[in-house]
């Protein structure tokens, strides 16, 4: 047998537990099953100690039995594609949205986000920014076709639940014994670097202009479409905030 | 302490984990040099920020756990192309790997998985190895694996392997103490006869690491502090290679700082001990 399907099998038993095909190319002294464990117990409990690590506000939320069974799960269906465990994980929360629990826990999804999030931007280092008088210089009638790259550390969601007022309730550690959770839209910037992070709501069309920014889109896109949502957007004063706030590290045209 | 002062050739050295890294930044303890996994910084910017102002005051080693070089469906060549960046900005005074592979076509497996031992695996594992010494543009440390199973497909000894590469590639080698001892007490084989029958002039680096014993075999969990019988294997690895670098590796129930550094400390008396005795030895 070649070694490319030794791999394969090998690969087989390490993620789904099934051995039969690697076993009779495997050889020791004793057991040789129990030490193939030992291989597929690295493999699981490295990846799920590892997503238990980056989601500990989820654990809060749902119980750290329930999430490392979804972990365990995760890790057997959706293997890492590259050698960085640190950017293995942001599809975990969908793996929520299809399980049982998400009947009791509507917002568990979105929570769970929120905090992948957070744990994103608090890693970023951020650049230098564009001035308010860099950009003056740009013939303005340039502006509507040009694009804006944002700091890293930035972050856009929207939620149908209030998952941030759930998320400082954790960060906080002043949650209420009881507490009545009640849809409501979100839209969220979540903005940190350094090891420092912090979140807060936009209005609707705010937060349409600057995820639509975020995204690599032209300015005029994102205040036409902000503008959708609100007639009465200013998108100037929009996009003057957002360099102001430093937020805007490059442009192209 | 500047980096000026300090002989990496006889000094011990603790790996880097990110849980300690703020400490060490603030403190700048005493300690000849740091280890680091590059792939735990390529993706977090904040750390290999902070990486890089330390690489200012200590000599760093970048050893790598997701090149997997045993692969049989290739070097990932975006993960290459992202560890040569990082060489090229904290410029390490070694580069180093595990015989072993971790990767299958587009999956990580986070394991250090085992390979056959035979001309095939080493036709690859040299064909890789001139890719990634070609792309880092620098020499790649070869690591023994800790071993838990065989194959029935393998042809040779793990040390004929290294050497026959060592001999095809002119490769360095990063002898991990612990993984031989380890390995030894889980496939049945002796430690110093391994370790007399490496290629000692490949030896550039070498390991040490904690084990934890379970149902009488040794995982090589990287979890617990050195065991006597690792060091008194080290001791034997300075008499047969001369005193290296040394590294100690805890990765998992990572203790207080000082901990590391106090096994650090014991690593350079050991090794004084062992280069004295070795002296003698010769003087005779």
């Amino acid at each position: 047998m070649c070694l490319t399907d030794i791999q394969q099998h090998m690969r087989e038993a390490v993620v789904t537990g099934r051995a039969e095909q690697i076993m009779p190319f495997l050889s020791a002294a004793t057991d040789v099953r129990n030490r193939l464990a030992i291989h597929q117990r690295n493999y699981e409990s490295s990846l799920v100690n590892a997503l238990l690590g980056k989601f500990p506000g989820t654990a809060w939320l749902v119980g750290t039995p329930f999430l490392r069974e979804m972990a365990r799960r995760f890790v057997r269906e959706s293997p890492p594609h590259a050698p960085c465990i640190a950017e293995y994980g942001e599809a975990f929360p969908n793996l929520f949205a299809q399980s049982p629990a998400a009947d009791h826990v509507p917002y568990l999804c979105a929570f769970a986000q929120l905090e992948w999030n957070i744990g994103h931007v608090a890693i970023a280092v951020d650049q230098p920014a564009l001035t308010i008088e860099e950009l003056s210089e740009i013939d303005p009638s340039l502006l509507p076709q040009m694009t804006l790259t944002l700091q890293h550390g930035l972050r856009y969601m929207a939620a149908s639940w209030p998952v941030d007022e759930l998320m400082k309730l954790y960060l906080t550690e002043t949650a209420p014994d009881h507490l009545q959770m009640e849809p409501s839209d979100v839209s969220l910037e979540i903005r940190g670097s350094s090891g420092e992070f912090h979140f807060n709501r936009l209005d609707a069309a705010d937060f349409i202009f600057r995820s639509t920014i975020a995204a690599g889109e032209r300015i005029a896109d994102a205040a036409e479409r902000a503008l959708g949502t609100n007639p009465a957007f200013d998108f100037g004063q929009s996009l003057i905030s957002l360099i102001l706030s430093g937020f805007v590290i490059g442009e192209s045209r | 302490m500047e980096m000026e002062s300090m002989s990496l050739s006889n000094a011990a050295g603790i790996g880097l984990r990110l849980p300690h890294i703020l400490e060490v930044a603030a403190t700048r303890p005493h300690v000849g040099w740091l280890e680091i996994h590059p792939e735990n910084f390529l993706a977090n910017p904040h750390a290999a920020e902070l990486l890089c102002e330390l690489s200012e005051h200590y000599p760093v080693s970048f050893h790598t756990v997701g090149i997997s070089i045993g692969s049989a469906s290739g070097i990932d060549n975006n993960h290459l192309k992202r560890i040569r960046n990082l060489v090229q900005r904290i410029n390490p005074v070694f580069v180093s790997g595990h015989l072993a592979w971790s990767t299958f076509k587009h999956e990580y497996l986070n394991d250090l998985l085992p390979l056959p031992y035979n001309a095939e695996a080493l036709q690859l594992v040299e064909a890789h190895l001139h890719k990634v010494q070609d792309n880092l543009g620098r020499s790649y440390l070869i690591e023994n694996p800790s071993s838990y199973i065989g194959f029935t497909t393998s042809t040779m000894s793990e040390v004929e392997f290294l050497s026959e590469l060592v001999r095809r590639t002119g490769c360095s080698l990063l002898c991990d103490v612990s993984n031989i001892h380890v390995s030894a007490q889980n496939m049945g084989f002796d430690a110093h006869t391994y370790i007399d029958d490496l290629p000692s002039n490949a030896i550039s680096e070498l390991h040490l690491g904690g084990y934890t014993p379970e149902e009488g075999l040794l995982i090589d969990t990287h979890a617990a502090p050195i065991s006597k019988d690792a060091w008194d294997l080290y001791a034997y690895a300075v008499r047969r290679f001369g005193p290296k670098p040394t590294l100690i590796e805890w990765d998992n129930d990572i203790p207080p700082l000082t901990t590391l550094l106090a096994e650090a400390k014991h690593a350079e008396h050991i090794a004084v001990e062992a280069s004295l005795k070795e002296v003698r030895v010769v003087s005779h």
